[in-house]
């Protein structure tokens, strides 16, 4: 499973780290990346990484299974 | 009445505020189905979005949609925009830039103690006063006040003025405009003064000393624009979180299963948290103006015409949310729009969240069960909430 963060629909909102805080991280004006290292998401994150791609109200997180 | 005629009252009477909102939710779900874009008469008459997506899609579109010559319906006392959200871009941008940094997640955690700690105080004294007290006069009120008091830098001898302002500028509006201009001229001049004493004293670590010292395209702030920030900061500050805790506490007060799940299952007040915000959302609606002519399922909208995106209704959209008129404290899937979306997102949402969430977990820490007192007391709004317990 892979994940990202389109930095053109991220508002800040904050949610992904509610669900995901060891994925994504908020930078310094607020808005969500993927951790490095995380783009490719461990087995037992991925339910996290989900709920995280679910309740992103601008729709900026995508997940591509292989 | 004919079936068809009542539909064309509900959209043509259609308002979100005062006692409109005592039964709002049925509108919301008659609208939805069978008048999904409408409009209504009231306020010079406005066009309203009552679906998730097309309130999600116009959002997105701030080239069609702008938010001069406000994004409140109507305004809040005065006809001045209010910065950053009464602004378009190109300009929007470097105004909502200045205040970023300040509304992250992770400086927002170092307010997670003096919120806890504040909560605690409020909700002692309250259950000191005994059965029956005003959880929102001694509590939901109380907490965003103070909590954005301390960090704008207004000084707490000031604090008892705040309520009644807020309640003419926002709450009277519509049945007394003048009421809320005075009071607007009030808080205006309030930060006038406030201004000029912080700009003879030094660095304070506040926000309005914060603004006072930003740099947007190689220059300082006007005045006009420093008292618009400010202005802004406080009618959006104080009013709707408190509403958020409040509405919470109403529901919490009336569904005691609920209540004592939270109780015994503390892990689920973030979920409740949300569901309160959807469901109840201090914000129903926001107002934009079409910059061209655009069409929504069917529906011509011209250009200058009023839109209301119509966020309480969208979030009780059957085709997003599964059973969506209940309260489900466990609901995970769950991307409401009471914040809004897009370039104009509520800046102060991750403030908002954490002084709703941490106001309910220690409210429920320190009130044993409590219950309606007064059942004709309405969900909406931040008028008194007497609590039996």
């Amino acid at each position: 499973m892979k994940v990202t963060v389109d930095p053109d629909r991220c508002q800040g909102h904050a949610r992904c780290i509610f669900f995901a805080r060891e994925i994504f991280e908020i930078d310094e004006d607020g808005y969500a990346k993927v951790r490095p290292g995380f783009e490719e998401v461990p087995l037992d994150l991925q339910p996290s990484a989900e709920k995280a791609c679910a309740n992103c109200p601008e729709r900026a997180i995508s997940i591509a299974r292989e | 009445m004919s079936e068809r005629k009542k539909q064309q009252d509900v959209a043509r009477n259609f308002d979100f505020h005062g006692p409109a909102l005592d039964n709002i939710f049925n509108d919301y779900a008659e609208l939805r189905a069978k008048c999904p874009v409408g409009r209504s008469e009231k306020y010079g008459g406005f066009w309203f979005l009552t679906k998730s997506e097309d309130i999600f899609a116009a959002e997105q579109d701030p080239e069609t949609f702008s938010v001069a010559p406000s994004m409140l319906l109507p305004a809040f006392g005065t006809d001045d925009p209010l910065i950053p959200i009464d602004i378009d871009p190109p300009k929007h941008q470097d105004y909502r830039r200045i205040l970023l940094p300040l509304f992250t997640p992770q400086v927002l955690k170092k307010l997670e103690d003096p919120i806890r700690q504040t909560a605690r105080d409020l909700a002692k004294a309250f259950v000191e006063r005994g059965s029956g007290a005003d959880a929102s006069y001694m509590f939901a009120r109380p907490l965003p006040t103070i909590i954005f008091s301390r960090l704008a830098g207004y000084p707490d001898k000031d604090w008892p003025k705040f309520d009644a302002w807020v309640d003419d500028i926002i709450y009277h509006r519509v049945e007394d405009p003048e009421r809320s201009r005075r009071a607007a001229n009030e808080v205006i001049a309030y930060f006038d003064n406030l201004l000029a004493s912080w700009q003879d004293e030094g660095e304070s670590n506040t926000l309005i000393d914060y603004i006072l010292r930003a740099d947007i395209d190689g220059r300082r702030l006007t005045q006009a624009e420093l008292r618009s920030y400010c202005y802004l900061l406080f009618v959006a500050g104080l009013d709707t979180t408190a509403w958020a805790i409040r509405s919470g506490l109403w529901f919490l007060a009336r569904n005691l299963e609920d209540q004592r799940k939270l109780r015994a299952r503390p892990e689920l007040i973030p979920y409740a948290c949300e569901e309160f915000l959807r469901t109840l959302s201090p914000v129903q609606a926001m107002a934009r103006t079409c910059l061209k002519d655009t069409v929504i399922r069917d529906q011509e909208i011209k250009k200058g015409d009023r839109v209301a995106l119509v966020f309480g209704a969208g979030n009780r959209d059957e085709e997003v949310y599964p059973n969506p008129d209940k309260v489900d404290v466990e609901r995970v899937e769950n991307r409401h729009l009471a914040f809004g979306a897009g370039i104009h997102r509520c800046l102060g949402s991750n403030l908002g969240r954490r002084e709703l969430l941490v106001g309910i977990e220690e409210f429920l820490n320190i009130v044993p069960e409590f219950k309606a007192a007064d059942l004709s007391q309405q969900w909406h709004g931040v008028s008194s909430l007497n609590l039996e317990f």
